[in-house]
């Protein structure tokens, strides 16, 4: 589908505008309209070219989960998206706003995309809850009441509404990553970009997160994960892109990718990681 | 009292309060005891104890205006050093690398000597007037131009340290706090402010003990340009009858080591009291 061609990006944005165009009209095509589009995005660290094009679009209620080796630019490329790495060039939309565009402020951008960590990242020196009121306080100016009511329901929500007085070192990891992700969804973002959430943990660990995740996949969550966890891949993710080099090499629903995948190169990767 | 006894109990206890207020000014030993007991150099010591508890109040009085004037301008250094870029880092640098590169007395000297200090004194003094015009008679010292003298050489050579506590200290903080408090939406500023600083200020606890023992005892190098502090006027005693010298300096000394004791053992109950649970301090 994102195949890299110079002429590509410049035919898609005329057909989108044709399509806005359209949707200024009718509701119903505005439902089409994917709500993360993602444009010929380029990125390089030094001499190093990190991303070398990637275009990808995520539509509503999508759970689009990125794979490919290490140093393939998966984690970059989510970094992009709530701009915590600026590009070099491309675009990034979520839905009307340009999240790239020079006047977009990043900091109202970032509510809209929430992002879980691979280190989780905890705000050490706050209880779980006050880990969630912070930003709802501080930045949506919510009061302290108000903050708490929120927070104590997105506890609730990953299921540790029992654990909102302690602090993150009283947390086991995966414990912790449910408090991140409900961090997260405290600011009631549109779209969740997940960083590997899952790498930092031990299997067992996994589980409770990946259930919190499939969770949110099954209220209706638009999601790009970056996951090496197959299971939740196959299970959860409504389409799968590998990526390698810095490009997208195939995207397409989870059986097609697993089983019959039209590009050699991700035979090649589901191959290894079988092995494993 | 008798005639009450119902009271009685209550009574004891207002008495014995009321009996414990004025024992600065009548004390239980009189010179004689202490002459008698300790010997006549103990007896002067203790003839002058207003006198050397005077200059204990400025002796802590320096200090605390040291530290103050160190943090109010070592903690935006430190931020500036850990976040800052171009040329406000680079001058802070240097001006650090400055002040540490130089004795205290010779900055004491400087600050003494050199710099017109009415600049800054006469700006203070008025504002301490306004004060006494507000509040009436406050019992606060005139400043002098040895005490801002002393103030300003210790509070910035107190600054230049503690902003590579705070540096290092903000330092440490792992770089994930910044990008998760960026995640929600905070600006770096309210990130620092919110996330940063909090984990940085906890850390720096044991540092600044440190450096309040350090800036605690180098007050008594104000003894040089002839500020009144607590070594200053043990000086002044000895030479008065100059066989106390043994005597005086050893009350001296307690004082300063009941200072930095109790201080260090009061902010290592602040450590404790605000460490993160869970986590060793």
């Amino acid at each position: 589908m994102s195949e890299r061609n110079p002429d590509d990006a410049g035919g898609r944005i005329e057909s989108k505008r044709e399509r806005e165009s359209v949707a200024g009209t009718a509701d119903a095509e505005r439902e089409t309209e994917p709500l993360l589009r993602i444009e010929d995005l380029w990125k390089s660290y030094g001499n190093e070219e990190v991303l070398r094009g990637v275009s990808l679009e995520v539509d509503r209620g999508d759970v689009e989960v990125l794979v490919g080796p290490s140093g393939s630019g998966k984690s970059t490329l989510l970094r992009c998206l709530n701009r915590l790495t600026e590009v070099d060039s491309g675009h990034v939309y979520l839905g009307e706003t340009e999240v790239t565009g020079p006047d977009t402020d990043p900091n109202a951008i970032r509510q809209q995309i929430g992002m879980v960590f691979q280190d989780i990242n905890l705000f050490t020196h706050l209880t779980a809850r006050q880990n969630i009121t912070l930003g709802l306080r501080k930045v949506r100016g919510q009061s302290k009441a108000e903050a708490r009511r929120r927070a104590d329901s997105e506890l609730d929500r990953v299921g540790l509404l029992a654990q909102a007085g302690s602090y993150p070192a009283q947390l086991s990891g995966g414990q912790k990553q449910r408090v991140g992700i409900a961090r997260a969804l405290a600011m009631d973002p549109e779209v969740m970009l997940f960083d590997e959430p899952t790498s930092a943990l031990d299997p067992e660990l996994s589980n409770e997160v990946l259930e919190v995740m499939s969770q949110l996949v099954a209220e209706g969550m638009t999601m790009v994960v970056v996951t090496h966890e197959m299971r939740f891949a196959r299970g959860g993710a409504t389409g799968i892109t590998f990526l390698d080099e810095g490009k997208v090499i195939e995207h397409g629903p989870p059986d097609q990718i697993f089983d019959d995948p039209e590009r050699e190169r991700t035979a090649r990767f589901f191959q290894s990681i079988r092995h494993e | 009292m008798e005639f009450v006894p119902a009271l009685a109990e209550t009574a004891v206890t207002a008495s014995t309060a009321s009996d414990a207020v004025p024992l600065f000014t009548e004390p239980i030993l009189s010179e004689e005891t202490v002459a008698e007991y300790l010997g006549e150099d103990w007896a002067f010591v203790y003839r002058n104890r207003e006198y050397l508890l005077w200059g204990t109040v400025v002796t802590i009085a320096l200090t605390i205006t040291s530290l103050l004037l160190g943090f109010l301008a070592g903690f935006p250094a430190g931020v500036i050093e850990a976040y800052g870029g171009g040329y406000s880092r680079a001058f802070v640098r240097k001006f650090g690398v400055l002040l540490r590169g130089t004795p205290i007395l010779v900055i004491m000297i400087y600050t003494f000597y050199v710099l017109p200090i009415g600049i800054v004194l006469d700006p203070v003094q008025s504002a301490l007037a306004g004060l006494d015009a507000v509040l009436g008679p406050i019992p606060v010292p005139d400043v002098g131009e040895a005490f801002m003298a002393a103030t300003l050489a210790l509070g910035f050579r107190s600054a230049a340290y503690q902003s590579q506590i705070f540096r290092g200290a903000l330092q440490n903080v792992d770089e994930g706090q910044m990008e998760a408090a960026r995640s929600i939406g905070m600006n770096r500023l309210e990130a620092i402010r919110h996330v940063i600083a909090p984990q940085a200020l906890r850390r720096s606890v044991p540092g600044f003990q440190n450096e309040f023992t350090i800036v605690l005892k180098d007050t008594s190098i104000a003894f040089a340009i002839g500020l009144g502090e607590l070594l200053k006027r043990s000086n002044d005693l000895f030479f008065q009858q100059t066989t106390a010298i043994l005597e005086v300096i050893i009350f001296a000394s307690l004082i300063y080591f009941v200072l930095t004791f109790s201080t260090n053992r009061t902010l290592d109950y602040v450590s404790n009291r605000f460490a993160i649970p869970g986590e060793s301090s």
